[in-house]
């Protein structure tokens, strides 16, 4: 196990690699630099003189050729630097702590509620199989999986913040934020995160349900839940004890693959309720030329997409006696 | 294995069987895909998507006649004419129609200069990418703008905030929905399909390297891959998209052709085509392939529906064609600079679900219709 892992390890660092020279080559090669998109904000009028230019794109460090700059990037990376924000004038890991919050606030909450509402519908629809309250609720969840996220986030808007003026339209707290209470702020965030947190939810909802269905229905078929139904067991009992927790293994292998998700966040929704997130600063940073925070987080989301990965294979084995590591 | 009939006789067709009795106790079987067939029509939901689908298709090829202020068909000066077909390029237009400088305006300069003209009209005259100005058409009032342009007699869907028809952008949008779909899976399926295959095939250090590719391409965030991508054009237009969304989402396709490859190269009528000396490329497409190509199918359609999700997605948040562009994202994005406008979010909003819905469902119908151990579950 333990040099399967190592293994495994020393095969991501390698991918990390080649994922961040390409993206690194890709964005330096846009049109545009981070000193040019940041005076057309200021003043289109305003023109920059050559030296001007020389000089700020030196102290950028993007006076040198593309493939120089990344080797720069990597041996400060490897000392734990990530560099500086060049739009924002910060350093790029205080940026990424100051986003993590918002963007786990929807991701955490979206995923237990989830996991609460998804293991109860899956075990209803096996219980229930073929009945037609089973048959309606999986085409709706069906359409719900096929409903794309910002069209629903857009339509929710509309019902509920411009028709109803129940939930507010978009950003995380209120004008006023500062002048409640501790607990006035909570429920003004609340509310705010009400509408993300939904179009977060509704789409791993339908999947999970479907998910556990399926798995439901290949473990209800085994000897052993005939078994246990023979020797006179409740429904209740049979489903939960004996079906359910052997289907524990696929979903554990999904925790894994969601861990990514977890942090980055959703560029579309959070740039639909300008919800402060992670998603939202990589989008801005693409649009600023904000090169040292577009790699920073292409590193975290590399990192943990891979980790999630490795962490999948592992609870697999784990979890699973008959699965080994070390002859894949 | 169902799959290796295909092999050896491709059309279906009955062996050759020795003249006598034997010959008529045999029936035909059917071929794998007529059996795929059969089990995907007894599938409610699937068989209504693919008819939206072939509806949505329908509505692309005919925009012009459905929605435009260009006549169909056209008798001008003596002459047949098509103008309409200068929405699909603009080249197509006759240039008899420049020289007359007709300039777009085509009912009252078709009066003024050939008076026993006769023309046969869109549906809805309405034009996708200009608003109609007062006069235009005979006693036709031009396009409202901004809030009053609800859902009309003259505009079904509305109009935009520039008096633009929603009803005519949405039907010529769906030429991009149904183009972005089928080129973008295109392009991927032919990456994905040949990725998959060599590494399938071959093995080895082939292998190796190519399943690194694909897990490198699957680590980077598509939207972030795709952001990067479009940024380095300088034009971008809808074609751009089509390729760079095909040139990232082959990974998914490579992944399940290699597993399939890998499985069917240990089977007898592979080393019996190497045995006869048949190379490998011929093997891999010609004897391989085919046998693989039902499991490679579902994530192709599954393909389609996400590809027309990013290209909308991509055009919502102002990465995609400049305008004039009908595509439904654009659209969306104009509703909400201004969330009043209500038919500029629902109806746009509600065409993209349906489509994405009517291609996952028919990939589902596909999965459940061409996946042998699903096939012997339903008995």
């Amino acid at each position: 196990m333990l040099s399967y892992i190592v293994r495994r390890l020393g095969i991501g660092l390698i991918t990390l690699t080649l994922i961040t020279f390409i993206i690194y080559a890709l964005i330096r090669n846009m049109p545009g630099s981070p000193v040019t998109q940041e005076l057309s904000q200021l003043d289109p009028g305003k023109a920059i003189s050559q030296e001007d230019y020389e000089r700020i794109m030196k102290s950028y460090g993007l006076d040198k050729p593309w493939y120089i700059a990344y080797g720069i990037w990597v041996k400060n990376v490897a000392v734990g630097d990530l560099g500086r924000s060049f739009s924002r004038k910060r350093p790029v890991t205080q940026l990424v702590v100051e986003r993590v919050g918002p963007t786990l606030l929807l991701s955490v909450s979206s995923l237990l509620l989830t996991y609460l509402l998804s293991i109860p519908l899956g075990l209803a629809a096996t219980a229930r199989a073929g009945s037609i309250e089973e048959r309606t609720g999986s085409t709706i969840l069906y359409m719900l999986y096929s409903f794309p996220s910002f069209v629903a986030a857009l339509f929710l808007q509309l019902q509920f913040a411009v028709r109803m003026g129940w939930l507010p339209l978009f950003g995380m707290v209120s004008d006023n934020y500062d002048s409640l209470s501790a607990f006035g702020k909570a429920t003004d965030i609340f509310w705010h995160a009400l509408l993300p947190v939904t179009c977060y939810t509704y789409g791993s909802l339908a999947y999970y349900s479907r998910f556990i269905r399926a798995n439901m229905q290949e473990v209800i078929r085994q000897d052993y839940i005939r078994t246990a139904r023979a020797k006179g067991l409740g429904p209740i009992r049979v489903l939960w004890h004996h079906a359910f927790r052997n289907t524990l293994i696929p979903l554990v292998t999904l925790i894994g693959l969601t861990l990514p998700t977890l942090l980055s966040g959703s560029i579309i929704i959070e740039q639909i309720f300008t919800w402060p997130g992670m998603g939202r600063l990589f989008f801005e940073s693409i649009r600023e030329r904000d090169y040292p925070t577009i790699m920073g987080l292409t590193l975290m989301f590399s990192i943990l997409t891979l980790a999630g990965q490795l962490l999948a294979d592992v609870l697999y084995a784990v979890v699973d006696p008959r699965v080994r590591l070390e002859d894949k | 294995m169902t799959g290796e009939q295909n092999v050896i006789d491709p059309e279906g067709e009955p062996a050759p069987t020795p003249a006598g009795p034997l010959h008529a106790v045999v029936p035909k079987s059917p071929g794998f895909w007529k059996e795929a067939w059969r089990r995907f029509r007894t599938r409610k939901l699937a068989m209504v998507a693919l008819a939206f689908v072939v509806l949505l298709a329908l509505i692309a090829i005919f925009s012009p006649a459905i929605a435009g202020t260009k006549p169909v068909v056209v008798k001008y000066k003596g002459n047949l004419y098509f103008p309409a077909l200068a929405y699909f390029n603009g080249s197509w237009e006759n240039p008899v129609f420049a020289k007359d400088k007709f300039r777009k305006r085509y009912p009252k300069n078709l009066e003024e200069k050939d008076p026993d003209h006769w023309a046969i009209w869109p549906l809805s005259f309405n034009d996708p990418y200009r608003r109609v100005q007062d006069g235009e058409w005979p006693d036709r009032s031009g396009n409202p703008t901004q809030i009053d342009g609800q859902p009309s007699r003259l505009n079904w869907l509305g109009t935009d905030q520039q008096g633009v028809d929603v009803f005519a952008q949405m039907v010529h949008g769906s030429r991009i929905a149904l183009l972005v779909g089928f080129v973008s899976m295109g392009i991927a399926s032919v990456i994905g399909v040949v990725v998959g295959a060599l590494a399938g095939y071959f093995g080895g250090w082939v292998d190796t390297l190519l399943s690194r590719v694909i897990e490198v391409v699957l680590c980077i965030p598509t939207l972030v891959l795709i952001l990067a991508l479009l940024a380095i054009i300088e034009q971008v237009t809808i074609w751009h998209m089509m390729a760079i969304i095909g040139a990232t989402r082959w990974t998914s396709i490579a992944r399940l052709t290699r597993a399939e490859f890998l499985k069917l190269k240990q089977m007898d009528f592979v080393a019996a085509a190497r045995a006869t000396g048949i190379g490998p490329i011929r093997i891999m497409f010609k004897y391989l392939l085919p046998n693989a190509l039902a499991p490679v199918l579902v994530p192709i359609t599954f393909g389609i529906a996400s590809a027309i999700l990013i290209e909308s997605s991509l055009s919502f948040l102002g990465f995609g064609a400049p305008p004039p562009n009908p595509s439904w994202g654009t659209l969306l994005s104009a509703g909400r600079s201004n969330y009043q406008l209500w038919w500029l979010i629902v109806f746009p909003g509600t065409a993209i679900f349906l489509a994405v819905l009517a291609y996952n469902l028919i990939g589902e119908g596909l999965q459940e219709a061409t996946d042998p151990r699903l096939r012997d579950a339903d008995g």
